[in-house]
C-alpha cells in the first residue's frame, strides 16, 4: 500500500510539469492564433507514430539516456555533478580527434578504441573535481559547473587552432573516417550506439537496483552517517560515482560525435547541451533508470518533433524551447512532498487558520 | 516572593509515551531554578511548553498568577519568557549586533518617514548600551565565527534580553562550554538575577546545580520526584533523588560458568577531543574479559557517546591504542571492526544504526551487505537476503505490518530488534551496546537483556555503555563509571549501593568518599 502511494507520488510529480508545460505552450499557441492541438498532434504523431520519425527520435535519446544515468548515479547519493557536460564534450572531442587521425582498417576496433579515449578522458576529468571532494571536502557543484565552462573554451581554442580543418569553411575538426562511423538503420538517423546506449542502460539498472555499489549509494544518499556507521567507505565511493558517472559522460560524448556529428564543430552538443539536458530528464525521470530511458525518448520526441512543427504548421519550432523551459519551471516545484499527503496538507492548513 | 511562573498538572503525551506526567513547578521571582534530572527524564518537553514549541496534553501554565496559553515562541516572548538552546542559532558571518537584531532591525528614519536601510549606527549603539547594563564581555562588532563558544551563549542571551524578557530558560547551557566559560556563565547568570530576572536552567551536571540554585526540581521520568532549596540539600543527595528508581528488570543473571582471564579487549590512554576542539575522551585505559559484560555508567554526556564512537571507529583518537583479541585496532574503520568480529549495537539508532527510508531487508544486511552469502560479485542476491530477513522476524520476535515497508514504519522496539538481530547473527566475538533499550517498550526490553545476557552465555564478550543505571547494574559483570571524560571509579555492581553509584557519577571518586566518612 504505502510502496503504491509512494510510486503513485512520484509519477505525479513527473508528469504533472509537463502537462502543465503543455498547458501553458496551448495557451501562447492559440495567442498567437495557431491551434494548440493541431500543433501538438504534428509534434506527437511526427516524432512517435511514424516509423522514421519514431527511429529519429530513439537516435536523438540515445546521449540523452547516458546523459541522464551519468547524472542520476552522482544525484542519488547527493552528490552533484554538473560536469556531465564538459566530461561529455571532452570525450565527444577525442573521439573525434581519434576517429580522424586512427589508421586502422578493421572498423571495430577502431571504433573500440575511440570509445576507450572517450571514457578515459571522462573519467580523468571527473576525477579532478572528485578527488577535491573526497579528500578535502571541496564542494563538487563548484568545481564540476566551472571545469565547464574551462574544458569548452579549452575546445574551442583546440578546435580553432591545433586540430582546426582547413579544407572546412567553418570553424571544425577534420572529418571522422567513414568506417569508423556507425552505419545508420535505413533511412532513420538510428545506429548502433542506440543499442549500446540501451545495454549500458540495462547494466546500469543492475548496478543501481540490485548491486552492493547501487545499495551503498542509495545509503550515502539517505543517511550518510548510517553509510558510514555501516562500514561504507563514503570518501572512496565518491571517487567511484564520480568516475562511473565520467565515463557514462565520455560513452555519450563519444557515441554522439560517431552517430550524428562527423566532426567537433562549436556547436556540438546544441543548446542547452546534451549534459544539461541529462539533468532534466534525471529529475524528471526519478534517478531511476527506466524513469529516465522513459524521459529521454520524451524529450527527444519534443526535438525531433519541433523541426515537424516548423515545417507543417505556422508555429514557430521555438515553442518547443519554450515548453521544455516550463518543463524545468514546474520541475523545480515539488507538488507532493515525501511524507506528506496532499490532502494532510490541506488540513493542516486549515488548523493553523483557526 | 511571588511566583513568577507556575504550571498546574502540565501534562505531555506523544501517543502512548507520556512526556511529562503532571508537572507542578514552582519559579520564584528573580530567583535561578535549576531543572535536574536525566535523559528522557522529560526536561526539553517541559522547557519546550514553557517556550511555546510544544502545546500541553492538558494543565495550565501561569505567568505571575494569570492563564496565559502559548502557541509559539511568539507567543512566548510576548509573555516575557525568553530560551537559550543547546545549540546555538546564531549566523556566522554575521556580527554580533546583526545577530542580536536579527528580525528587529532598526530601519533609518528620513524626516519621520521609514526608509528601508538599516541604522546600523543606532543599531551599534543599543547592542553596545546592552552589551554594558549586563556587564557582558562582548564586542557589538565582532563576527559570531571569530568567537569563542561562551561569547555565542552569551550573543544568544542578549538576543533574549534584548527583547525584554524576564524568564530566561538556558537548555543544557554548560553542555559545550570549557571550566572556565562556565564559570564566567555562572557569574552572567547571578549578575542577571540581581538585574531582576528569573532563570530557569536545565542541567544535569551537579556541581553546576550547587554553585548556581536557589532552588532545585529533580524529574524523572516525566514526574516531578523532588523540590528542595539549596540550603537544605547536598550533591549527593540529589545524586540519589535523580538515580534512584524504583523498577525493577526481571531479567536472572546468574553466570553459568566463569570469567575467563584472557583479556578480549584493551583500551590504553585513549583520549580524542570534539569538534570544539574540548578534550571529551582523556587518558581512559579498560581491560575486558573474555566471558564478561563490562558496562560503562554515568551521567549522560560525560564523554559516553565520544568513547563509542571510537570504539565503533566513527570518531579517531589523539592518543591511546585499542587491542582487539590481540590485534591493535586503533582507529580502524567501522567495516573492518565487524569483519574482525565486533558486533556494534550504535547509540542513535535512526541516525547510525538504520536508515528510516530503506527497506527492512535493505537494514537486515547493512554493515554485512560485502558478506559471500547475501552478494556475490558485487550483486545482490535478493532471495537469500529476504530469507534472512524472514530468519531475523522469527527468531528475534520482530513485529511488523509489512514485510517489504521501510523500516521506519517500525515502532522503536522493533526496529531495535532489527539491529541486535543484525549484529548477533554475525556471530561476533565482542558486542559493543550503546543505550540498547533506549526508547524501547517494557516487553522488549526484557527481550534485549535476555539476548545479551545469552550472548554472554555462549562465552562472548559485551561493553554496554547505559545511562540507565538499573540496566547496567542488572547486566553487568563489573562497571566502572564515567565523569568528564575520565573513570571516575571501578565497581562490583552486586556489592556498591545506589548511593554510591550516584557519588561516582556526580564525579566524586571512591578516595575522596572514605575521606568524607573519615572526617
Amino acid at each position: 500500500m504505502k510502496k503504491k502511494d509512494s510510486i503513485i507520488k512520484g509519477i505525479v510529480n513527473s508528469v504533472l510539469p509537463v502537462i502543465l508545460a503543455f498547458a501553458f505552450g496551448a495557451i501562447i499557441i492559440a495567442a498567437i492564433g495557431e491551434s494548440p492541438l493541431e500543433t501538438y498532434g504534428v509534434l506527437i504523431r511526427k516524432s512517435l507514430l511514424t516509423e522514421k520519425g519514431f527511429m529519429n527520435t530513439l537516435h536523438y535519446a540515445s546521449p540523452l539516456i547516458l546523459t541522464g544515468l551519468a547524472i542520476a548515479i552522482t544525484f542519488k547519493a547527493n552528490l552533484y555533478n554538473m560536469g556531465v557536460e564538459g566530461q561529455m564534450l571532452l570525450g565527444g572531442f577525442f573521439a573525434g580527434i581519434t576517429g580522424a587521425y586512427l589508421n586502422i582498417s578493421n572498423p571495430f576496433i577502431s571504433k573500440l578504441i575511440c570509445f576507450l579515449v572517450a571514457i578515459i578522458c571522462g573519467m580523468l576529468f571527473a576525477l579532478i573535481p572528485a578527488i577535491l571532494k573526497a579528500k578535502c571536502n571541496v564542494n563538487e557543484m563548484v568545481v564540476t559547473l566551472m571545469l565547464n565552462y574551462a574544458v569548452s573554451k579549452t575546445l574551442e581554442f583546440l578546435t580553432t587552432g591545433v586540430f582546426k580543418d582547413k579544407s572546412a569553411g567553418y570553424v571544425a575538426t577534420p572529418t571522422i573516417k567513414e568506417d569508423v562511423m556507425f552505419k545508420r538503420f535505413g533511412a532513420s538517423r538510428m545506429t548502433m550506439f542506440f543499442v549500446i546506449a540501451m545495454i549500458i542502460l540495462v547494466i546500469m539498472y543492475f548496478v543501481m537496483k540490485k548491486s552492493k555499489l547501487g545499495y551503498e549509494i542509495t545509503a550515502i544518499g539517505k543517511n550518510p552517517e548510517f553509510a558510514e556507521a555501516t562500514g561504507m567507505n563514503v570518501g572512496k565511493k565518491i571517487i567511484i560515482m564520480m568516475l562511473i558517472s565520467g565515463a557514462l559522460s565520455g560513452i555519450a560524448g563519444a557515441g554522439w560525435m560517431l552517430s550524428d556529428q562527423f566532426k567537433y564543430t562549436l556547436t556540438f552538443s546544441a543548446n542547452p547541451g546534451l549534459g544539461w539536458d541529462g539533468m532534466l530528464i534525471a529529475l524528471l525521470g526519478g534517478h531511476s533508470p527506466i524513469g529516465i530511458l522513459i524521459a529521454a525518448i520524451f524529450y527527444a520526441a519534443l526535438k525531433t518533433g519541433s523541426d515537424s512543427i516548423n515545417m507543417y504548421t505556422a508555429v514557430p519550432k521555438e515553442i518547443v524551447a519554450i515548453i521544455q523551459g516550463m518543463i524545468i519551471l514546474f520541475l523545480a516545484v515539488k507538488f507532493i512532498g515525501d511524507k506528506t499527503s496532499v490532502f494532510g496538507r490541506f488540513k493542516k492548513a486549515k488548523k493553523e487558520d483557526a | 516572593m511571588n511566583s513568577m511562573i507556575q504550571t498546574v498538572d502540565l501534562t505531555k503525551k506523544f501517543n502512548d509515551f507520556v512526556a511529562n506526567d503532571h508537572i507542578n513547578l514552582d519559579v520564584k521571582e528573580q530567583e535561578i531554578k535549576c531543572i535536574v534530572g536525566e535523559n528522557g527524564a522529560g526536561k526539553s518537553t517541559m522547557m519546550n511548553m514553557l517556550y511555546g514549541l510544544l502545546q500541553p496534553t492538558s494543565g495550565k501554565i501561569l505567568i505571575r498568577g494569570k492563564e496565559v496559553t502559548l502557541n509559539s515562541p511568539v507567543d512566548a516572548i510576548a509573555n516575557g519568557i525568553g530560551m537559550v538552546h543547546q545549540h546555538f542559532k546564531l549566523v556566522p558571518s554575521l556580527t554580533v549586533y546583526e545577530n542580536i537584531l536579527l528580525g528587529a532591525e532598526i530601519t533609518q528614519k528620513k524626516g519621520g518617514m521609514k526608509t528601508p536601510f538599516i541604522d546600523q549606527k543606532e543599531e551599534i549603539k543599543r547592542v553596545e548600551k546592552l552589551i554594558q547594563e549586563n556587564h557582558l564581555e562582548l564586542n557589538a562588532t565582532d563576527k559570531i565565527e571569530d568567537i569563542s563558544v561562551g561569547g555565542r551563549q552569551r550573543v544568544e542571551i542578549l538576543k533574549m534580553l534584548y527583547r525584554n524578557v524576564d524568564i530566561l530558560i538556558l537548555d543544557e547551557p554548560t553542555a559545550v562550554l570549557t571550566p572556565q566559560e562556565v564559570d564566567e556563565l555562572i557569574a552572567t547568570l547571578k549578575n542577571l538575577k540581581e538585574q531582576g530576572k528569573t532563570i530557569i536552567v536545565i542541567t544535569h551536571k551537579l556541581r553546576e546545580v550547587m554553585e548556581l540554585a536557589d532552588s532545585i526540581t529533580v524529574i524523572k521520568q516525566g514526574k516531578v520526584v523532588g523540590n528542595v532549596l539549596k540550603k537544605d540539600t547536598s550533591e549527593r543527595e540529589l545524586a540519589q533523588m535523580m538515580v534512584g528508581r524504583d523498577v525493577v528488570l526481571t531479567v536472572n543473571n546468574e553466570r553459568k560458568q566463569q570469567i575467563e582471564s584472557e583479556i578480549m579487549y584493551k583500551a590504553e590512554n585513549l583520549t580524542t577531543v570534539n569538534d570544539y576542539g574540548k578534550e571529551v575522551v582523556s587518558d581512559m585505559s579498560f581491560e575486558v574479559h573474555k566471558g564478561e559484560i563490562l558496562g560503562i555508567a554515568g551521567v549522560e554526556g560525560n564523554g559516553q557517546s565520544e568513547l563509542v564512537k571510537l570504539m565503533t571507529g566513527l570518531m579517531e583518537s589523539t592518543k591511546g591504542t585499542v587491542f582487539f583479541d590481540g590485534k591493535d585496532i586503533t582507529n580502524w574503520w567501522p567495516e573492518k571492526l565487524r569483519k574482525a568480529g565486533i558486533g556494534i549495537i550504535p547509540e542513535d539508532r535512526y541516525a547510525q544504526g538504520l536508515c528510516r527510508e530503506m527497506t527492512v531487508s535493505d537494514n537486515c544486511i547493512a554493515g554485512y551487505h560485502g558478506e559471500k552469502d547475501v552478494c556475490k560479485h558485487g550483486l545482490f542476491n535478493k532471495k537469500t537476503i529476504n530469507a534472512k530477513r524472514d530468519k531475523y522476524i522469527k527468531e528475534f520476535d520482530i513485529r511488523l505490518g509489512d514485510v517489504n515497508g521501510n523500516i521506519g514504519n517500525l515502532s522503536g522496539g522493533n526496529a531495535q530488534k532489527v539491529i541486535i538481530a543484525r549484529e548477533l547473527s554475525a556471530n561476533p566475538k565482542l558486542l559493543i551496546a550503546c543505550q540498547p533499550t533506549r526508547g524501547v517498550d517494557i516487553g522488549s526490553i526484557e527481550f534485549i537483556h535476555k539476548q545479551i545476557l545469552k550472548f554472554r552465555d555462549a562465552g562472548n564478550t559485551v561493553i554496554l555503555i547505559s545511562s540507565e543505571l538499573s540496566e547496567i547494574m542488572s547486566l553487568s559483570d563489573r562497571v566502572i563509571v564515567m565523569y568528564k571524560g575520565k573513570i571516575s571509579g571501578e565497581v562490583s555492581p552486586k556489592e556498591v549501593s545506589m548511593a554510591a553509584m550516584g557519588l561516582l557519577m556526580a564525579g566524586i571518586g571512591k578516595e575522596e568518599q572514605d575521606h568524607e566518612k573519615e572526617r
